[in-house]
């Protein structure tokens, strides 16, 4: 792997999906997705576990380069050299499916208009569709 | 006794045979390495998953401090009167016992259970084991009901369960082993989670191969829900390999180039159990309950999806073994049918020269 040296001002970057250890490499910053918002981590910050929502995690400089990875669902785990992803799903906005994207937010609207009074059933509608949203803006470049 | 044309046409066939039979040797193996591969590259994902959840029961209380309530459904424990098995055996047939292996142990286990009076629902995964089942169990039968309300606006949906006999096939999954797609395993995952929370069935059991290498293979049922402890597999083996078996695979495998031991660990798999266990106070910006709502169904969702890997690699090794026998054997075939065809012949040339060497004698 790409060792960060621990005065390089580097951070080892590693995403791993269920298939596989997609991303290894260094990064001097990396942008995520947290549920509460988009969070910034840089070399030696304060160590952090959060769970990701849909959007975009975006590396910055270092051997990864500019690179972006689209996820759904995952967990961060943040030390100050290290950063690991865990990602449900994992894709470079370019292998989106801008149709398949959009047929998921017309099931997410279909499943918000099933829901009748079951709560639980409101939340993952939304949550369907707000992973059809993200990658739908992911694959268009608007964030 | 058969004439030097027929034996020359038998041993051509049978030589065809072993052409074939070695082809599909030689892609077994390659399926095989890959399967290895991919059930390796599947691991740090799943430890970590497992390492996230085990930090989160360290730093949290399992019950709810008020109510006294379990923190998560898939943790209660209920009498076992309705029991999921989950059946994973292959889609193809070639393998040697491969596939019936699996149907005899899930057999006993299903028997014993019918035995203790419990019900059961089955979930064949793979073609052999839903051609099995569907022709032995009735499937189940929902009903659907559909409900308007809210003047028509909202529509409420319900598939009602009819249960007829007390072995039924709940659901067929064909498809799971061609692509193994963890977004597939992910939608299986979720409807048994969901019958587990609606207490539509009180435990759920996984019948697979697992496979640790080729020659260290075993038939296990392992118990999936309710999740007892985390990141442990709770197994019960039904059917070992036996010592021949084992001799016939690593046969089979040192002639095919695969390695007879376990894959080591790699780097990335060592730095996964490091995963969100690191002797520091972690910021958390979400409260337990949900990580746990959240994290849950993933984690028996990379459950299944590794039991799945297992048992492709051992379908994969089991059809290696298989056809390296059969080589083996067209092998040994066509040395016999050599062997009488050269005696034929030469008894055919004894008899001409008899023949001629009496012919001259009476002249």
């Amino acid at each position: 792997m790409a060792e960060a040296g621990n005065n390089s001002g580097l951070l080892a970057v590693r995403l791993v999906t269920p298939d596989r250890v997609l991303l290894d490499a260094t990064a001097a910053a990396v942008e995520l997705p947290s549920m509460s918002g988009y969070m910034e981590t840089l070399y030696g910050a304060a160590p952090l576990l959060a769970e990701l929502g849909a959007g975009e995690v975006r590396l910055h400089g270092g051997s990864a380069g500019e690179q972006t990875f689209f996820v759904a669902w995952g967990f961060v785990e943040a030390l100050p050299e290290r950063v690991t992803i865990l990602a449900e799903t994992a894709l470079h906005p370019n292998e989106i499916d801008p149709a398949e994207a959009q047929a998921e937010l017309k099931h997410g609207e279909a499943l918000w208009n099933q829901a009748g009074d079951d709560q639980e059933k409101y939340d993952e509608a939304n949550a369907v569709t707000r992973v059809a949203e993200e990658k739908i803006a992911s694959a268009q470049g608007k964030h | 006794m058969a004439n030097v044309l027929d034996l020359r046409r038998r041993i051509r066939s049978v030589k065809n045979t072993r052409q074939i039979t070695k082809a599909m040797k030689m892609v077994s193996a390659a399926k095989l390495r890959r399967a290895q591969e991919r059930a390796m590259q599947a691991r740090p994902y799943a430890q970590m998953l497992t390492n996230i959840l085990e930090s989160l029961v360290r730093r949290t209380d399992l019950y709810n401090n008020e109510t006294g309530e379990i923190m998560h459904p898939l943790l209660v424990e209920r009498e076992e009167k309705n029991v999921l098995v989950l059946v994973i055996a292959g889609d193809k047939g070639f393998a040697g016992g491969f596939n019936s292996n699996i149907g005899k142990a899930a057999q006993r286990f299903i028997d014993q259970r019918r035995a203790d009076g419990q019900n059961l629902d089955l979930e064949p995964v793979g073609k052999k084991a839903i051609g099995l089942y569907k022709k032995r169990y009735p499937a189940a039968v929902y009903e659907h009901k559909e409900e308007l309300y809210d003047n028509d606006l909202a529509k409420h949906i319900e598939d009602i369960r009819h249960r007829v006999a007390p072995i039924e096939v709940a659901a067929e999954h064909p498809t799971l082993l061609v692509k193994t797609d963890f977004d597939e395993v992910t939608a299986v995952a979720n409807s048994i989670v969901d019958r587990y929370e609606s207490a539509e069935i009180d435990s759920v059991y996984i019948v697979y191969n697992e496979f640790k290498s080729v020659i260290s293979q075993r038939v296990v049922v392992e118990k999936l829900l309710p999740i007892r402890k985390l990141g442990s597999h709770e197994i019960t083996v039904l059917e070992e390999m036996t010592e021949e078996q084992r001799e016939a695979a690593g046969r089979a495998a040192r002639e095919s180039g695969v390695s007879l031991s376990e894959p080591e660990e790699t780097v990335a798999e060592r730095e996964a159990k490091k995963f969100g266990t690191a002797d520091i106070d972690y910021l958390f910006d979400q409260a337990p309950e949900r990580l746990f709502r959240h994290l849950m169904p993933r984690y028996v969702t990379t459950q299944i999806f590794h039991a799945l890997l297992e048992s492709i690699a051992a379908e994969h090794a089991a059809r290696m073994t298989a056809t390296d026998a059969a080589t083996k054997n067209a092998g040994e075939l066509i040395d016999k049918l050599s062997l009488t065809m050269n005696r034929v012949r030469q008894a055919a040339i004894t008899k001409e020269i008899i023949e001629i060497v009496s012919g001259a004698a009476a002249l």
